[in-house]
């Protein structure tokens, strides 16, 4: 471990990303763009009424934190740790004393940087337009932090020992694409997960996606009961165990089998 | 005596590769049971490098010096054998040991692409835990030997390949390596560029004391650089010696070239000459290497003689003999 090593990564990780950063506000807008279409669809659909509870401001307030948890979760880096192991570049990384995982991790915050100078104001924008009803509290917005930081490493946890069976296979990244599939469903998405029909919403508080995005927004916009509350707490750490635990596994069997056969 | 620097004992690696006829049947067939075959890349390699040494690695495309250099930087584990480096079991690619080596490669760039190449210089300076004052006094060293103090603050992607070359080789010797393994380093370069590293490389190595393993396709690189040399071919190893012993081995003549002034039409020449070219009044001769001075003597004695040199049979004509027989 070297943390002096690992900031100068991000610090040039960050100089890179900035070379480009209207690649970057565009990707940012895209990603904006599904939740930005369901805060309309869900926010005319609500009208003067509530639709399963919730009024046309709620909606507007639950998607709009909706579009900054996606963001500070979404882990652009597991497209890309499946380009190293498969053009080579994979080789320079081992030959450091740092192990290859901060080089990951310093792509994902200097990420999230460039996106939150775009994405920040945008939202901030889009709720001097749109008019969100938070009900937001001290006490949820404490408790917002942790979920958050969880989510986020759940999220990137999740999709890092999908990108690493590029070892195995050169294409992995359909299982990302199944994985983005199975969160636009399950993770809050297309509707609050209180709203998703019965089987539906039992698969989504089982499965790990609504604890990479819905369940924070959940816990900000105070949708949930205590009980609810640490119920998903303990969902999320016990989901980033096991995702910690395939990652780990997983990198060791894709490292030895790297060294057998080459890269 | 010193303990070596690189140790190497009976290193194999087999790749089970897999294998399939072309074909849409063929295509499925291995679908449902897939065929192997088994390729020695490297077949019981040995040899022994003391510190300080630089030494050349040379052989045809394929005949398993990557694969040998990958193993001894950790990249890949042996299939059979055994091999330390400064002690260590490279595989094992422990931190000690990654941060006393260095691995540049002429075909693959660690430096970051669209940012200075300083900015990529401080964060390996980070990566590799080099105290700040020591960082700056090796980065001018290197800077200063290699003459391009210019390059430092304009993006990657803007330089030319020496350029670049130039930048991998001081982002691999930042954190003082004490063993270098150079794959290449002159791939594509012109020629002067080449001189220059060549220069830098022989300069660097006397002030530092680093041991180089290098492989080149260029056998001046060769030449120039490495006292010894280490060839490799189908994986095994067929010398390990100096160069000038490979060049006698191969080739134990001498080229003798003549000139002789006009009308000398069919000279007499000694027994055990060759001819091998004749054009007007130019000839060119093969002798063997001990009869050399002997025959030159005799020609000058007896020949009307303008001009003549003695020669070695050029190093690519030699080299092109191991790899087109596979044996010396």
């Amino acid at each position: 471990m070297n943390p002096r090593g690992g900031w100068a990564l991000i610090q040039s990780t960050w100089l890179s990303w900035l070379q480009y950063r209207s690649f970057f506000f565009l990707l940012a807008f895209m990603w904006m763009i599904p939740p930005l279409i369901y805060l309309l669809v869900w926010s005319t659909a609500a009208g003067g009424q509530t639709v399963g509870g919730l009024s046309r401001g709620e909606f507007v307030a639950y998607y709009l934190t909706l579009i900054l948890v996606n963001q500070l979760t979404y882990a652009q880096t597991n497209w890309t740790v499946g380009d190293l192991i498969r053009e080579g570049r994979m080789n320079t990384l081992l030959l450091r004393p740092l192990a290859p995982l901060y080089d990951t991790l310093a792509s994902e915050l200097a990420g999230k940087i460039v996106y939150m100078i775009f994405i920040i104001p945008a939202v901030a924008l889009l709720a001097l337009l749109l008019k969100p009803e938070w009900h937001a509290t001290w006490g949820t917005g404490l408790l917002f932090v942790p979920t958050l930081l969880l989510a986020w490493a759940l999220r990137f946890f999740w999709g890092y020992w999908l990108a690493l069976l590029a070892f195995w296979s050169t294409r992995a990244d359909g299982l990302l694409a199944l994985q983005d599939a199975l969160i636009f469903l399950l993770a809050g998405m297309v509707a609050p997960v209180a709203l998703l029909p019965g089987p539906m919403q039992s698969a989504a508080i089982l499965l790990p996606f609504r604890y990479m995005i819905g369940f924070p927004v959940e816990v900000l916009t105070g949708q949930l009961s205590a009980g609810e509350l640490w119920l998903g707490f303990a969902a999320q750490v016990v989901w980033l165990l096991v995702a910690l635990t395939l990652s780990a596994a997983v990198w060791r069997g894709g490292i030895r089998r790297y060294a057998a056969i080459g890269g | 005596m010193t303990e070596p620097s690189i140790f190497v004992r009976d290193l194999t690696k087999t790749y089970h590769v897999p294998q399939r006829d072309p074909g849409l049947r063929a295509s499925l067939r291995s679908l449902v049971r897939p065929s192997h075959l088994d390729v020695d890349a490297v077949r019981s390699v040995s040899f022994t490098i003391q510190p300080g040494e630089m030494v050349g690695f040379i052989g045809p495309n394929g005949a398993g010096k990557t694969t040998t250099l990958k193993m001894l930087s950790g990249l890949l584990f042996p299939t059979r054998g055994e091999a330390h480096v400064l002690g260590y079991v490279p595989w094992r690619r422990q931190a000690g040991y990654l941060r006393q080596i260095s691995m540049v490669l002429g075909n693959k760039s660690q430096m970051l692409w669209d940012i200075p190449p300083l900015d990529t210089f401080r964060v390996l300076g980070e990566i590799y835990s080099v105290p700040p004052a020591d960082f700056q006094r090796t980065l001018d060293e290197l800077v200063a030997l290699l003459e391009m103090e210019a390059l430092l603050t304009r993006p990657v992607r803007n330089l030319s390949l020496g350029e670049r070359m130039k930048c991998e080789l001081v982002a691999g010797l930042l954190h003082h390596p004490r063993v270098l393994f150079l794959d290449e380093p002159t791939l594509g370069l012109d020629v002067s560029v080449q001189a220059r590293l060549r220069r830098f490389l022989v300069e660097y190595n006397r002030r530092s004391g680093i041991t180089v393993l290098l492989t080149s396709h260029y056998m001046a690189d060769v030449a120039a650089l490495c006292p010894r040399l280490l060839l490799i071919h189908q994986g095994a190893l067929l010398y390990d010696g100096e160069l000038n012993g490979l060049a006698r081995r191969l080739a134990p003549f001498k080229l003798i070239r003549l000139s002789l002034g006009e009308g000398v039409d069919g000279p007499a020449l000694p027994a055990g000459v060759e001819t091998i070219t004749r054009e007007d009044g130019s000839l060119t001769l093969r002798v063997g290497r001990d009869a050399a001075s002997a025959i030159t003597a005799q020609l000058l004695n007896t020949l009307p003689v303008l001009d003549l040199t003695v020669e070695d049979p050029p190093l690519e004509a030699v080299i092109d003999q191991i790899y087109q027989e596979g044996t010396l």
